[in-house]
């Protein structure tokens, strides 16, 4: 008798704790929307009339995000950036340049120093004006290493005190100067006729200097939240932005100066599934994607869903030339010569989007479309392998490839190494997603690390000194240190010709002609910039720095 | 009292050892037999085996070639399963990936299940101290993130063990060291079994808390049996059900736990076909391609439930309270 | 009882002390650098400099030896402050504590959904063995067995939202009471749900040949007396302890239902955490997961002796 009561009022106590356990964690997540609803009210007034419908656009994001600092320079959320944000200039989908915070730039004779103009309509969303300062301060901050941006080095290598700051021996740049409130200046260490154009990007917008720079220099923390009352110079403005559940909600910028957007509101949240992320776009409950792979993607959802203007971007396979056995060019040659490009795109894009092209260029002034670099030949390939210091497959180490962090990469890196089998006889290959997953001392062992190159505007020598100059990332890390004098010496003479000079584009062609008979990359596909959005977002389009040109003229069609 | 019977060691009776139980593992075959789910089960099970063993031999087609021309066809008289999204032959896949599963869920539930189940046993048999330090290594054990655990060991143990057979490859030419991916397997799913073991040592010191009271193990001790004899004869054949039910599951979700890492792209690497990721990749184009999905999800789903009906009646069998 | 749970839990200590420091090792020496990862793995036109990566690690205090990193951390801890993020420099408290109740919600409901339905179904499947009760009941279980949470997930969308379009993709989350919550709770009830209602019924099975059951019945006891009275509680004992297992892997670990419906729960957090190396980050989960093991040992060993008072004699005796 005594133990059953017991057992009645552990039971009880038992089914009690895990209701009130139950409701006080229902209680936050329950109240978090109450909180963004006056918040959302306060920005109403920016809005044309409580009686229409209010038009929003929803975006998907590929991956969670608790950082929305537009001075990381790198990220999923850096895809919509110029939804709130304001870049210096900005190039539209056919790759012409526009002015934007900036609608004057000039260069002195020998394009060691340039000056920018600010529009003197340029404003915050407070209706504050942006200043030269606020540009100064920008552009520092995302040159101090503390900011972790992750692409300042493509912006501001070559300015002066550049160097000082990313080795955290300065705080500023001693090239940049604020002439006056509406005029900057940058002094370069050597002439770039093209330095302006590399201003174009949405990665270093100016933002409110008072706001997120900190007293020690360094930036503010989560300065970029609305609820420290950020202003934006952008076409909307964040109402919202919750870190844990990855949700921003923006609204239009009453005060942005280029034209009243034809979208009240734009939401973001993190889709991490693709599956899901289709699910959501045929159910009609999301409009836009900032990537999304799959290799039934044209299937599910339509050609127009993907298509979009060539960028100048490629992806490859790039083979280390410091490793074994990739350090022998007959076997890369070997690996390179058994392989038709046409065939490795047709296994990874059976309905594109993208082509394949069997050079390092494209989309840029200067490709030359009759230049063959090589024929696949299965003899010609089997021929370099034995020519080589290994003779046959049998004394290859092991093959990594890293990078194939999607399905399609995965497919392509597949039927490559299929056809490796099939014509060179080499059974150990191992595949792995991400670049890290051999970090450490065991990196040692990768050959062929699958990556994109190539540069944020058309321009061949940009193109090329981002990717083969022994200074460029893929050189140093993604070829081993690839280093051809040559190619550099070529390069540094073409980037020093004005952008209308014929020799800087021969001088491409002939660095562009060397590397490639280094043989230091499988090649893979060219990417367009496709649309990722549903066919009722119309004026829809983005740029090679792969942000949405001109947000505020986006219109969402009824549908 | 639980130090007492120690006492009785040497003076065992040695008598009745070898009859009791040939008719009790007798008994508990015959009893197998006549469940025909478990007889199924078992059935499945050692055609599972086979096709591991046998997989290069029997497969229509080579599992890794490809034909771009022949991409995502449905079933047909040449591919009876269909081909891929590179053209290759499913049937094969599956075949190929059957060694795969095996290899994984023997490697990770035969470690678990010893560790566990003699630990456990351990810890509810002797109880005090011991035990207190048992279940104190369980709790510590059980707190490790396990996937943390996975991406370290690929990174730390895995990685310098396959370059090193790769190095001593090309060092003495011997085929041995070549074959790496079957030892990464082994490699990875068998460290992840050493922090598996705990619900196996939980369930069954459980069970033997609830049962060393009963009456026939209490007899056992009267009649001065030594510890060692009461528990491998007595208290393990009864409390073993439940364990031999979770283990049975726990092959099949060993195989359900290799397609999750897969899924999240830790485990499996391609071009080796595991019913793992040929899930996930099914999953990518599934609603286009069916076939692509259903092959290996089948054929897993049918190897769990196998095993779960072999539990259930290696249970019943072994269960000596059914004919009690 | 007062006493008894400070005991435990002083007990809990250094056991955390120890999963912490082996965690912190294992991360620190197997994983990799956070700093250097998020330049290694940012695609594309990333550029960096050593220099650079050099500074962030001074900043964060990651070019300092391991046991002194591991001191600093442990000092920290001890004051309550369980550090900042490493990768975003966001309070890791903030983050865990919009996580955790969420987590705690999914597999709490999941955890009452499988023992509801499971343990009745078992038992009715183990009293009635053989019948099409059992039969249906067995089938059902093998069935949910047999799929993954991953496959489960995408085909029940595609077939509510997109065929029979009876509701809109549940996607996020709305609080555990919103009807986005169904789906995941079941979806990730069903796989132990099937292991639940098998263990019962076994140990129904097991319990109902048992002498003292037979006397029962003969002595004319009407059922639903022996079920509650005899059976229910020897069965529970096994069942109770796969529950908590259940439960733990459930909070902990709800990776793949959280991927599939976007909802922002700690395993989400465990496996970017993971993947950026953040350890103060991995190190507060670690802390979550060896309080709940923790804690559902004990609840474990509150209710057994209820349920089974001849567990609760042994430990007595074992006491004595």
């Amino acid at each position: 008798m005594e133990r059953k009561n017991k057992i009645r009022i552990i039971a009880l106590f038992a089914l009690v704790t895990l209701l009130l356990s139950l409701a006080a964690c229902a209680q936050p997540a329950t109240e978090e929307p109450e909180i963004e609803q006056p918040s959302e009210e306060q920005a109403e007034p920016a809005e044309p009339s409580e009686e229409e419908e209010e038009v929003e656009l929803r975006i998907a994001v590929g991956a969670r995000f608790d950082d929305l600092s537009p001075l990381r320079g790198g990220g999923h959320s850096a895809f919509w950036l110029s939804m709130w944000w304001a870049s210096p200039m900005y190039y539209d989908s056919d790759g012409q340049l526009h002015p934007y915070v900036f609608n004057e730039w000039e260069a002195n004779d020998d394009f060691t120093v340039w000056t920018f103009k600010i529009d003197p309509k340029a404003v915050f969303s407070d209706g504050s004006p942006i200043t030269a300062g606020d540009v100064k301060a920008t552009w520092d901050l995302s040159a101090v290493p503390t900011t972790k941006h992750q692409r300042v080095g493509l912006f501001f290598t070559g300015v002066e005190g550049y160097d000082a700051v990313i080795n955290s021996e300065a705080m500023q740049m001693s090239g940049i100067a604020a002439v006056d409130d509406n005029t900057i200046e940058v002094t370069l260490t050597a002439p770039d006729p093209v330095f302006y154009k590399r201003m174009a990007t949405n990665l270093i917008p100016p933002v409110k200097a008072s706001q997120a720079v900190g007293p020690d220099g360094k930036e503010v923390f989560e300065w970029w939240r609305p609820e420290n009352g950020v202003v934006v110079s952008g076409p909307f403005m964040p109402v919202s932005m919750d870190l844990d559940k990855s949700e921003a909600v923006f609204v239009k910028n009453p005060n942005f100066w280029m034209g009243e957007p034809k979208i009240d509101k734009v939401t973001l949240i993190a889709v991490e599934d693709a599956q899901t992320a289709i699910t959501l776009f045929q159910s009609g409950e999301l409009d836009a994607m900032n990537e999304i792979f799959t290799p039934t993607l044209v299937e599910e959802m339509g050609e127009e869903f993907v298509s979009g203007p060539m960028i100048p971007r490629g992806h490859q396979f790039w083979l280390d030339g410091s490793k074994e056995p990739t350090n022998d060019i007959n076997v890369r040659k070997a690996l390179i010569m058994s392989v038709d490009p046409d065939m490795v795109f047709e296994a990874a894009f059976p309905n594109g989007p993208g082509q394949s092209v069997t050079q390092l260029l494209v989309a840029v002034e200067g490709v030359d479309p009759e230049y063959v670099w090589y024929v696949p030949d299965a003899g010609a390939a089997q021929d370099a392998l034995a020519a080589s210091s290994y003779e046959n497959a049998e004394n290859l180490p092991k093959l990594y490839f890293v990078g194939i962090s999607q399905a399609s990469h995965e497919l392509a890196a597949q039927y490559i190494a299929e056809v490796w089998r099939q014509t060179l006889g080499i059974e150990e290959v191992e595949m792995k997603a991400a670049f890290d997953e051999y970090s450490g001392p065991d990196q040692d062992r990768v050959q062929i690390f699958r990556d994109d190159a190539g540069a944020r505007f058309p321009d061949p020598v940009v193109y090329l000194m981002g990717t083969i100059h022994s200074s460029s990332g893929p050189a140093q890390r993604k070829m081993g240190g690839y280093n051809n004098p040559e190619v550099d010496r070529l390069l540094e003479e073409a980037a020093t010709k004005g952008a209308d000079d014929p020799d800087r584009i021969a001088l491409a062609q002939q660095a562009h002609e060397l590397f490639l008979e280094d043989y230091m990359f499988v090649p893979y596909y060219f990417q367009n910039m496709p649309r990722y959005a549903m066919p009722w977002v119309t004026n829809w389009s983005k740029n090679s720095d792969w942000q949405v040109v001109e947000p505020w003229n986006v219109v969402i069609e009824p549908h | 009292m639980s130090s007492s019977p120690q006492a009785f060691n040497e003076v065992l009776p040695e008598g009745l050892e070898g009859h009791e139980p040939t008719s009790l593992w007798r008994d508990a075959f015959d009893r197998l037999k006549a469940n025909k789910l478990a007889v199924f089960g078992f059935i499945i099970v050692v055609v599972l085996l086979l096709v591991a063993i046998l997989g290069p031999f029997i497969t229509p087609y080579d599992f890794l070639s490809q034909d771009l021309s022949q991409r995502n066809q449905s079933s047909s008289a040449a591919h009876l399963l269909g081909t891929d999204d590179l053209g290759r032959d499913v049937l094969s896949r599956v075949i190929y990936g059957a060694r795969t599963a095996t290899i994984v869920a023997f490697s990770v539930t035969a470690v678990s299940l010893l560790i566990g189940v003699s630990l456990g046993a351990i810890a509810g048999y002797s109880g005090g101290r011991v035990d207190s330090a048992i279940v104190w290594i369980i709790d510590l054990t059980m707190s490790i993130p396990i996937l943390l655990l996975a991406v370290v060991i690929n990174v730390s143990l895995k990685t310098p063990v396959t370059y090193w057979m790769d190095d001593m490859y090309l060092k003495t030419h011997n085929p041995i060291y070549r074959e790496t991916i079957w030892v990464d397997f082994a490699l990875v799913f068998g460290a992840l079994a050493l922090i598996m073991w705990p619900p196996y040592a939980r369930l069954i010191r459980g069970q033997i808390l609830s049962i060393r009271n009963e009456n026939y193990v209490l007899a056992a001790r009267a009649l001065g049996f030594s510890n060692r004899r009461i528990l491998f004869r007595h208290i393990l054949p009864n409390g073993l059900g439940p364990v031999i039910v979770l283990a049975s599951a726990g092959l099949g979700q060993a195989m359900i736990l290799e397609s999750a890492f897969s899924f999240l792209g830790i485990g499996v690497r391609p071009p080796i076909p595991s019913w793992g990721n040929m899930i996930s990749d099914g999953l990518r184009v599934w609603r286009n391609y069916p076939h692509l999905l259903a092959a290996p999800a089948v054929v897993l789903g049918i190897i769990t439930v196998a095993f779960s009906f072999l539990g259930d009646g290696l249970n019943d069998a072994l269960n000596p309270k059914g004919w009690r | 009882m007062g006493r008894y749970l400070i005991g435990r839990f002083i007990k809990w200590v250094p056991s955390a002390v120890i999963v912490l420091f082996l965690v912190y090792a294992l991360a620190f020496y197997g994983a990799g650098d956070p700093i250097k990862l998020i330049f290694l793995r940012a695609p594309g036109d990333v550029v960096w400099s050593p220099e650079q990566i050099e500074a962030l690690r001074e900043e964060a205090g990651l070019d300092r030896p391991f046991l002194i990193q591991f001191g600093d951390y442990f000092w920290h801890l001890l004051q309550g402050n369980l550090g900042n993020s490493i990768i975003s420099n966001r309070p890791v408290i903030d983050i865990i504590s919009a996580a955790a109740p969420i987590s705690i919600q999914i597999g709490l409901a999941a955890t009452a959904i499988m023992a509801i339905i499971g343990i009745p179904l078992g038992v009715l499947a183990g009293l009635y063995q053989n019948s099409w009760l059992d039969n249906v009941t067995v089938g059902f279980a093998l069935f949910v067995w047999a799929i993954p949470v991953y496959v489960a997930g995408p085909l029940l969308l595609v077939l509510l939202v997109l065929v029979l379009k009876i509701m809109q993709v549940p996607y996020g989350w709305d609080g555990l009471f919103s009807t986005k919550a169904i789906i995941p709770v079941v979806v990730l009830a069903l796989a132990p749900l099937a292991l639940v209602i098998r263990q019962t019924r076994v140990a129904v099975i097991d319990v109902i040949s048992e002498d003292y059951i037979r006397t029962a019945y003969a002595k004319g006891i009407p059922q639903y007396v022996v079920v509650y009275r005899h059976i229910l509680r020897p069965v529970l004992t096994p069942v109770i302890t796969t529950l908590g297992l259940i439960m733990i892997t459930m909070i902990n670990g709800a990776i793949l239902v959280e991927t599939v419906f976007g909802i922002p729960g700690l395993g989400y957090l465990t496996v970017n955490s993971i993947i950026e190396v953040d350890y103060p980050v991995i190190l507060a989960i670690t802390l979550i997961g060896t309080f709940l093991v923790m804690a559902s040992n004990l609840l474990v060993d509150l209710v057994y002796p209820i349920l089974d008072p001849r567990a609760a004699k042994a430990e007595v005796e074992e006491v004595g």
